[in-house]
C-alpha cells in the first residue's frame, strides 16, 4: 500500500529534466507558434497526454508539433512501458517484502516464493531465495535438534530425576546396612562369647569324660576282679560240698556203726538179763554202752541236719555265685556299653570343643570383617550422600535444560519451514 | 576224771538183793509199735535185729507178714498190731525184730523203737480192762510208767502159741 508513493516523485524527477529546457525555447517564437506553446506548457507542467494541435499550426510548426506529437507518443508509450514494468517489479518486491513480511511476523518460511526476469533483481531475489532456503534448512535442522534435545533433555530429567531417587534409596539402604553391620558386629561379638563359653564347658565335660572313662575302665576291671573272686568262691563252693559230702559218707558209716553197737548192747543187756543175778553189772553195762550207742545216734543225726543245712547253705551260695557272676557279666558287659559311650562323648565334646575353638576364631574374624565392612559402609554412605547432592544438582540442571530446550522448541516452532 | 560207763553203772545199781526182799520186781522188755507201747517178759525175749523186708506167705492170716532168716533159721514174722486187731505195723527203715521164745517156738515180732530192759514193781501191775476185747485175751495187764506212759503187758507165750494155732489151723 505504500509502495505506490514513492514511485511517481522518482518519474517526475527523471522526466523534468529534457522537458523544461524546451519551454523557453517554445515562447520565444511569435503567435504561430501559440498551440504548440500551449501543448509544451501543458506537457511540460506533467500532462503527458496533452498533444499539439497540428492542425492549427503551419509550417516548421506543423512539423515541430508533429514531432512533439511523435515524441510525446513514444514518451507515452516509454512511459506505459516504464509504468508496467514498474508495476511487475512492484508485484515481485511486494511479493517479496510479504514474503520477508511473514518470515519476520509469522517465522514463515515455506511462503517466500519470488521469480522475475528481472535482470537487476533477479541475482537480488536468488539471493534472498537462497539466504530462506538455508535459513530454512537452519530451521528444520535446528527444530528437529530442539525436538531431539528436548526429549533428550526429558531422559536425562528423568534419569537425573531416577538417579536422584534411587541415590537417595542407596543412601537409606547404606544407612540401613551400616545399621545392620553394626548389629552384626554386636551379634558376631555375643556369637563370639558363646562360642568361648561353649569350648570352655566343652573342656570341662571332656575332662569329666575323660575322669569318667577311668572310673569305667576301673569298674571294669573290679568287674573282672569280682567275676574271678566269684570263680573262686564257686570252687571253694564245690569243694566243700564234696567235702561235706565225704562227711556225710562218714556219718553213715558212723550211724552204721553205732546202730549195730545199739543192737549189740541190747542183745549183751538181754544175754546179762538171762544170765540171772551173775549176769546183773553187765546188763547194766550193757545198757549203759546202749545209751552211748544213741547218743552217738543223736549227735549224727545233729551232724546230718548240719550237713543238710550246709547243702542248703551251699546251694543257696552256688546260686547266689551264679547270680553273682551273671550280674558280673551284665556289669561289665555295661560297663564296656559305658566305656564305648564314653568315648563317643569323648570324641563328640573333642568336636564340639574345636568347633567352638574354630567358631570362636570365624567369629573373631568375622568381627574384624565386619568392622571394616562398617568403615567401608560409612566411606560408601559419604560417596553416596555426595552422589545425592551431585545427583540433585544434574536433576536442577537436567530440569533447566528441559526448561531451555522447552524454550528452544517454542522458540523454534515460530520458524515454519514446510 | 571222769569215771568210766561201767564205774557209774556199778555205782548207780541199787542192791537189789534187798530191794527184791522189800518189794518184788519183774524185768520187761518194752517196745513201741504204732501207737501203743508195748513190754514183754524180757525172759521170752532171746534177741533184737533189724527187720529185714520179711518174705510173704501165701494163704497166710494177715498178721503173719512173712517170714525172715536168722542164723541159719526161717522165723515167722508176726505184727502183733494186727494179731491184737489194733491197727497194723508200718514196716519203715530202722525198723526193729525181736526174736520171741516159749517152749520150743521162735517167732520174730515187728517192733518200731526197742526202749530197752526195764525192771516193774509187781505191786505197779493194773488188770488189764475188762469189756471182752478180743486184744484184753493177750494182755497180762497195765502199768502206768512215770517215762514211758501207759504200758501194755502182753503175754507173748499165750500169743505166739494163739498164732501158732491160727497159722496150723489153716
Amino acid at each position: 500500500m505504500p509502495d505506490s508513493s514513492p514511485t511517481p516523485p522518482k518519474k517526475p524527477k527523471k522526466s523534468p529534466p529534457p522537458a523544461a529546457p524546451e519551454v523557453p525555447a517554445m515562447v520565444s517564437a511569435d503567435g504561430a507558434m501559440t498551440p504548440l506553446l500551449a501543448s509544451l506548457n501543458a506537457l511540460s507542467n506533467g500532462r503527458l497526454d496533452a498533444r499539439v494541435d497540428v492542425a492549427a499550426l503551419t509550417g516548421e510548426a506543423a512539423e515541430a508539433g508533429r514531432l512533439v506529437n511523435l515524441l510525446m507518443d513514444r514518451v507515452e508509450s516509454r512511459v506505459a512501458e516504464s509504468e508496467v514494468r514498474k508495476e511487475r517489479t512492484r508485484v515481485i518486491v511486494e511479493q517479496a517484502i510479504g514474503g520477508l513480511d511473514a518470515l519476520v511476523r509469522q517465522g514463515e518460511l515455506a511462503a517466500f516464493e519470488a521469480r522475475t526476469d528481472d535482470a537487476v533483481l533477479s541475482p537480488l531475489l536468488d539471493g534472498f531465495s537462497k539466504v530462506i532456503e538455508t535459513l530454512r534448512t537452519f530451521v528444520r535442522e535446528i527444530n528437529e535438534a530442539a525436538l531431539r534435545l528436548s526429549s533428550s533433555a526429558n531422559e536425562v530429567l528423568a534419569a537425573s530425576t531416577q538417579h536422584e531417587s534411587s541415590s537417595t534409596e542407596q543412601a537409606a539402604a547404606i544407612h540401613e546396612t551400616t545399621a545392620t553391620m553394626e548389629e552384626l558386629k554386636h551379634a558376631s561379638a555375643q556369637i563370639a562369647e558363646n562360642a568361648g563359653a561353649v569350648a570352655r564347658v566343652a573342656e570341662e565335660t571332656l575332662n569329666s569324660a575323660r575322669s569318667g572313662r577311668g572310673a569305667i575302665a576301673e569298674f571294669i576291671q573290679a568287674m573282672q576282679q569280682i567275676r574271678a573272686d566269684g570263680v573262686a568262691v564257686s570252687e571253694s563252693i564245690t569243694k566243700l560240698l564234696r567235702r561235706v559230702e565225704r562227711i556225710g559218707t562218714v556219718v553213715d558209716v558212723i550211724d552204721e556203726i553205732a546202730d549195730r553197737s545199739d543192737l549189740l548192747a541190747l542183745n549183751a543187756a538181754l544175754e546179762g538179763s538171762r544170765a540171772g543175778e551173775a549176769g546183773k553189772g553187765f546188763s547194766i553195762v550193757a545198757a549203759e554202752m546202749r545209751r552211748l550207742a544213741e547218743n552217738v545216734l543223736d549227735s549224727t543225726k545233729e551232724i546230718k541236719n548240719l550237713i543238710t543245712e550246709i547243702r542248703e547253705a551251699t546251694a543257696a551260695a552256688a546260686t547266689a555265685a551264679d547270680a553273682s557272676r551273671q550280674a558280673t557279666d551284665a556289669g561289665e558287659r555295661l560297663g564296656s556299653v559305658a566305656a564305648s559311650a564314653v568315648e563317643g562323648i569323648l570324641s563328640g565334646v573333642q568336636e564340639t570343643s574345636d568347633a567352638a575353638r574354630v567358631i570362636n576364631l570365624a567369629t573373631q574374624q568375622q568381627r574384624t570383617a565386619t568392622e571394616q565392612v562398617v568403615a567401608s559402609m560409612g566411606e560408601i554412605e559419604d560417596v553416596t550422600r555426595q552422589t545425592t547432592q551431585a545427583s540433585k544438582q544434574a536433576t536442577g540442571a537436567a530440569a533447566e535444560l528441559t526448561q531451555l530446550a522447552g524454550r528452544l522448541s517454542e522458540l523454534i516452532k515460530r520458524f515454519k519451514a514446510d | 576224771m571222769h569215771p568210766t560207763p561201767l564205774q557209774r553203772a556199778l555205782a548207780e545199781a541199787p542192791d537189789t538183793a534187798r530191794a527184791q526182799a522189800a518189794r518184788p520186781e519183774e524185768e520187761f522188755f518194752i517196745f513201741t509199735l504204732g501207737p501203743l507201747t508195748m513190754a514183754v517178759t524180757s525172759q521170752h525175749v532171746r534177741e533184737v535185729t533189724r527187720l529185714t523186708q520179711p518174705t510173704p506167705l501165701p494163704r497166710a492170716p494177715s498178721f503173719l507178714v512173712g517170714v525172715v532168716g536168722s542164723r541159719g533159721q526161717v522165723l515167722p514174722v508176726v505184727d502183733l498190731l494186727r494179731f491184737l486187731q489194733q491197727g497194723e505195723a508200718k514196716v519203715l527203715g530202722g525198723a526193729r525184730m525181736f526174736i520171741g521164745e516159749s517152749s520150743g517156738l521162735i517167732v520174730g515180732f515187728v517192733a518200731d523203737q526197742v526202749v530197752g530192759l526195764r525192771r516193774i514193781f509187781v505191786a505197779d501191775k493194773l488188770p488189764p480192762p475188762a469189756g471182752g476185747l478180743a486184744a484184753s485175751e493177750f494182755l497180762s495187764g497195765l502199768v502206768q510208767h512215770r517215762e514211758l506212759g501207759t504200758l501194755s503187758l502182753i503175754d507173748l507165750p499165750k500169743v505166739m502159741h494163739a498164732a501158732r494155732a491160727l497159722v496150723v489151723r489153716r
